[in-house]
């Protein structure tokens, strides 16, 4: 029963100087979905590309529903769905085309009114690929990972460059995805779309894992304190924020101020009290208290923000 | 199969929506042909404009102004001598012909009676005719004049069984070139697809390598099978070229020319990076090639010098082939050699391409 649909162990892989992924291990079990967060050349892609066969590694084992990847690769192909970060199609075939053409290429394949149903391009069935948003472009190569139905579904930073409501669209059809008991490993360093789709995620930073388990843990883990988070025309050094009654932390970015205390009610009256003082009360903006998030887990583990 | 029938639909399926291959596969040798047959078309009624002076009001002159009428290439106005030589000066004529007033005095005197040929010598192959042609006239009449028996007689004989216009050379010489075309650009897709990372794409599924090529090296030759046929039909209808050797062996030669331009096309475009930069390559093979195989016009045309260039080029003997099989021309290099060379560029090419040939 538990044999985990992806195993890799101590996986390292460089390019001449650049140690893109450096001894990463982690294995991912059925039906969860994986993600794995990361700033852009943090090894996400390096990664994803040898779990599907498309690069080899310098060293370290991969398998893949329990076959070696290195060794059965036409095997393991057969039954996994991958999208690439850049949609790269044949722009002038039609959506069902396209689809029927990849579908030709597996023995086993879907019916392409399920995949377009999946995917909610069923309207655009007709349309020539040259002529789709971006955003339904996008859609069409996640659906091309499915045509052949696979156990094993890759998607490289699917809702990049989405607008927010085609992105909650693809999230939902990823949702489906899982509750027909397909496995979904998915990269991408939007932490919002991580916490809300992902059973487990492992961020990575400079090719290696620094941290892994599931949302909820991970802010557990790192985090007792909630955020106070606004904005405020007044330029100040960390140093300063974190003197403040009750905050631990500060984080600041232009006129972004993220503070994080344990005790809410003291910090925050410190920061009205503030920008009364200053008479800014008028600039401070934005003003909110939240939980925190993976972004703070980011930020607090490497220092650094993920930026687009 | 599957895949392999799969990726061939497709790709036509892109080609006939692709109005730029359209026009380039179908619409330009056709353009070239009737472009280059109107051209040509008029090459079987070749005319000359003399002029001729005729001061002599003898028998002579005249029996020799008549002769000269009736040479079919000659069109003859007649003028005063000034007015002849202006209008030869200004081109409009190609040669003016003096024939003096005391011809027939001179003759009778037992002297060599001189007729006048003015010519431009810089409009070399017509003067040469000219001249050729008033050498006989004049023969003649020294024959008839001095009444000798004509002991030998030129029969003109045609290797040739079927005469040969300018549109049967150019025929099949445009189906070498759409071959050439078609074979060279067949690679680019896979540069296309290459960089805008199709071929990872398709690397991501159980799809061989292999069949990515067989399918698009078949969909090339589906390709030049219906391209030559409307080619042929094209020309037959409106030209009235007929194919007179074996449909069999034209065909045959539409797929050997089209694998051997096909696989040059691929290790031509093996190491580009882009289509950007897969193009000049292409170009730069395509169009010295064109010119220097005898497609268009003879190779004997060509400077002695260029000779081996020629005979190392494989158009040369597609072109050579063709109008073999489709008009029974006089063959540059016995069929063999021709199939020879032709093969021998394709099994290197094949090796060169799988050896060089980037798919990342």
């Amino acid at each position: 029963m538990s044999i985990p649909v992806i195993e890799v162990k101590n996986l390292v892989k460089t390019y001449g100087p650049i140690t893109a992924v450096n001894n990463i291990s982690f294995s991912i079990m059925q039906s969860e979905v994986f993600g794995m967060l990361g700033p852009n050349g943090a090894g996400k892609t390096t990664t994803v590309e040898i779990l599907e066969g498309l690069r080899s590694a310098d060293s370290g084992q991969v398998s893949i529903l329990g076959m070696n990847v290195a060794k059965a690769s036409d095997k393991i192909k057969q039954k996994i769905g991958i999208q690439l970060q850049a949609p790269s199609l044949l722009p002038l075939l039609k959506v069902d085309e396209i689809l029927d053409t990849f579908a030709g290429l597996y023995q086993r394949s879907l019916p392409i009114d399920q995949v377009l149903s999946i995917v909610s391009l069923e309207e655009s069935r007709h349309v020539l690929v040259k002529n789709l948003s971006g955003g339904q472009q996008q859609r069409l190569s996640v659906a091309m990972a499915l045509v052949n139905d696979p156990e094993l579904v890759f998607l490289d930073e699917p809702t990049t460059g989405l607008d927010p409501q085609a992105r909650r669209g693809l999230w939902s059809a990823i949702e489906n995805m899982k509750t027909q008991g397909k496995t979904v490993f998915i990269t991408t360093h939007y932490m919002e779309e991580a916490e809300r789709l992902c059973d487990r995620v492992a961020i990575i930073d400079y090719g290696k894992i620094i941290a892994m388990g599931t949302p909820g843990e991970l802010i557990k883990n790192n985090f007792e304190e909630k955020a106070i988070q606004f904005e405020l025309e007044y330029q100040a050094p960390e140093a300063f924020w974190m003197s403040l009654p009750g905050a631990i932390r500060a984080a600041t970015e232009g006129n972004d101020v993220v503070l994080y205390s344990n005790n809410i009610p003291v910090t925050m009256s410190a920061v009205l009290r503030l920008a009364e003082e200053k008479n800014l009360t008028g600039q401070l903006r934005d003003l909110r208290v939240r939980e925190a998030t993976l972004e703070d887990v980011f930020l607090k583990i490497t220092g650094r923000r993920i930026r687009e | 199969m599957k895949p392999f029938n799969k990726l061939v639909i497709a790709s036509f399926k892109q080609f006939f929506r692709d109005r730029t291959a359209l026009f380039f596969t179908f619409a330009f040798p056709l353009l070239f042909m009737i472009i280059f047959g109107l051209v040509f078309s008029g090459d079987n009624d070749i005319s000359y404009d003399v002029g001729l002076v005729n001061q002599d009001n003898s028998i002579i002159g005249t029996t020799f102004s008549e002769s000269l009428q009736m040479v079919p290439v000659f069109k003859v106005s007649e003028g005063t001598l000034d007015e002849m030589l202006v209008e030869l000066k200004n081109g409009d004529l190609r040669a003016v012909i003096q024939i003096p007033a005391d011809v027939q005095s001179t003759i009778n005197s037992g002297k060599v009676a001189e007729i006048v040929v003015y010519y431009d010598p810089a409009q070399t192959t017509s003067s040469q005719v000219i001249l050729s042609a008033l050498g006989q006239i004049a023969n003649k009449a020294n024959n008839i004049i001095t009444q000798q028996p004509v002991v030998l007689k030129l029969s003109e004989q045609s290797i040739q069984v079927h005469n040969l216009r300018n549109i049967d050379y150019l025929v099949p010489g445009i189906l070498a070139m759409s071959i050439l075309f078609l074979g060279l650009f067949g690679a680019l897709p896979m540069v296309e697809w290459r960089e805008k990372q199709v071929l990872k794409r398709f690397g991501a599924t159980p799809l061989r390598r292999s069949t990515i090529v067989f399918s698009q090296v078949a969909y090339r030759l589906v390709l030049a099978v219906i391209q030559a046929l409307i080619i042929i039909s094209v020309a037959y209808f409106a030209f009235n070229v007929e194919v007179v050797g074996s449909w069999a062996v034209l065909f045959g030669l539409v797929i050997l020319g089209t694998l051997t331009f096909v696989s040059l096309g691929y290790l031509a475009v093996s190491r580009a990076r882009t289509t950007e930069s897969a193009m000049p390559i292409i170009q730069l093979i395509q169009f010295p090639m064109l010119f220097l195989s005898g497609v268009f016009f003879p190779i004997d045309f060509m400077p002695a010098f260029m000779r081996p260039v020629v005979n190392a080029l494989p158009l040369t003997y597609l072109g050579d082939t063709f109008r073999q099989v489709m008009v029974e021309a006089t063959p540059l290099h016995p069929m063999t050699v021709n199939l020879a060379v032709l093969a021998g560029w394709l099994v290197v090419s094949i090796v060169l391409a799988i050896r060089f040939f980037r798919w990342e």
